[in-house]
């Protein structure tokens, strides 16, 4: 059929059935440089997932209030400022308040090695740092989406 | 969360249950689930008044609904908004930007709002579409804001469920003005030109006042109206004629048209779909169509078949001489 039809691999996107990951980017807190945000988005895009942008300085509460209302499966948090331990952790805690066990949350941005710990411990994973390779960015947050698919489709 | 326990959710406005259960339309591995929470929902919708919102890109149709879903909400009423952004072609992927442009309102005012992607064809959109508007119409949203991207049959699809269709656009169009004149001066109740401080502003109201001049003639005129969505200005107008059209439609009482419109399009989703994959390369009419491409049978007589036969079971029609 028409060509708009068809994936860059040749694969017709009416046999894929299932919903595309869906992913919101977000910077919490004080820090406006978004630079990298744009980079993931693209590359999330063309990974075929559906991508939002949180905007500039939302709170925690408008990121956990997006990721709810969207019903995303990962929250991508990044900060560059060294608020990472109290900012994302606001959101882990709003998300935990809410009782929300459907939504996986990974981090990413300048964190020191030794902060690692202490948000994979906050069940923030990734944490990936400058100069990661996209793919490997990718790969985490696909499966960290199934994860949460996972969760979701107990219906 | 079952299905239940995400219907209870609804009628209490949860936002998580609402979402989850717009998820469910989205997604075709769902459709059993689908089907239920449907038929669960329906006896509760058909009171809100949904609103279609088209245009080309870029003329302010995303700020513009933050605003006008802000003052709604001051007024007490409880709008909740769809947004439908394009997916890539190539990797099916898309970025959700509509979001971005209304976030400040939506967060103030608590409003509910959801971004939904075409998937890359038709059908699909459609469908989960109008399931979320059912959705949001059980949950009492009122009224129910739908955004499109403002090109392609897709767009006028939606639009033909929605009770009353604003169409936006803005000055400095220029040509954009006559080819747009075809298709969507014909779906519009509401003509709106945003951006109104902006120089040519009034000229682009006049064309479109003089083009709904030379259209059929009807008892609703369809008014033109100028918006800033910086400044908030013509915003209770705009409120003002949404409300007058709504009484319009609820007296003129076209429930029959709609429902129409309605099943035809839900039968045409489903169709499509089926259309689409048949037709694919792993869809199953290759057989005939490498009938026709040793000029065996026709093109003609090759759809014949397939329609006859293919569409529910493809393997069927190779079968026939």
């Amino acid at each position: 059929m028409q060509g708009g039809k068809y994936l860059a691999d040749g694969k017709s996107q009416s046999l894929f059935r299932d919903k595309p990951i869906k992913v919101l980017l977000a910077k919490p807190g004080i820090d406006g440089h978004d630079r990298g945000m744009f980079v993931l988005a693209r590359a999330f895009r063309d990974a075929g997932m559906d991508v939002l942008y949180a905007g500039l300085l939302p709170t925690p509460e408008d990121v956990v209030n997006t990721a709810v209302n969207e019903d995303v499966d990962v929250v991508a948090l990044s900060l560059l400022n060294g608020a990472h331990l109290t900012v994302f952790k606001k959101v882990m805690d709003l998300m935990k308040e809410r009782g929300i066990d459907d939504i996986s949350v990974v981090g990413g941005g300048t964190i020191p090695d030794h902060d690692r710990p202490k948000l994979e411990k906050m069940g923030i994973t990734g944490n990936y740092g400058p100069g990661t390779p996209l793919k490997v960015i990718i790969d985490h947050i696909t499966e960290r989406a199934a994860e949460a698919r996972q969760k979701k489709n107990r219906i | 969360m079952n299905i239940d326990e995400i219907i209870e959710g609804i009628s209490r406005k949860d936002s998580r249950s609402i979402s989850r259960a717009i998820s469910i339309f989205e997604d075709e591995l769902l459709a059993d689930k689908a089907e239920e929470l449907i038929r669960k929902l329906y006896p509760k919708t058909g009171k809100a008044h949904v609103i279609g919102i088209t245009g080309p890109p870029g003329v302010g149709k995303s700020t513009m609904i933050g605003r006008v879903s802000g003052f709604m909400a001051e007024e007490g009423r409880k709008p909740g908004v769809l947004a439908i952004d394009a997916s890539s072609p190539y990797s099916r992927g898309a970025f959700l930007g509509n979001r971005v442009r209304m976030q400040e309102s939506l967060g103030e005012k608590g409003i509910y709002m959801r971004s939904l992607t075409n998937r890359g064809f038709k059908g699909g959109l459609s469908l989960s579409a109008l399931g979320a508007c059912k959705v949001l119409d059980a949950a009492g949203f009122d009224p129910i804001i739908v955004e499109t991207v403002g090109s392609g049959q897709a767009d006028l699809d939606i639009m033909s469920v929605a009770h009353t269709v604003a169409v936006i656009l803005a000055p400095g169009l220029g040509d954009e003005i006559q080819a747009i004149k075809a298709g969507m001066m014909e779906i519009g109740d509401l003509f709106i030109v945003n951006k109104i401080d902006r120089e040519g502003a009034f000229i682009a109201m006049k064309e479109i006042q003089d083009t709904l001049a030379l259209g059929p003639q009807d008892k609703w005129v369809k008014p033109v109206l100028g918006l800033n969505s910086l400044t908030g200005e013509g915003f209770q107008e705009f409120i003002a004629e949404l409300d007058r059209h709504w009484e319009y439609v609820n007296t003129r009482g076209d429930g029959k048209a709609r429902l129409q419109g309605e099943v035809a399009l839900i039968m045409e989703s489903i169709f499509r779909k089926s259309l689409e994959r048949l037709m694919s390369d792993e869809g199953g009419a290759m057989e005939t169509l490498r009938r026709v491409y040793s000029r065996e049978i026709d093109p003609y007589m090759a759809a014949e078949l397939l329609m006859e036969y293919g569409i529910h079971d493809p393997a069927r029609s190779t079968r026939l001489k």
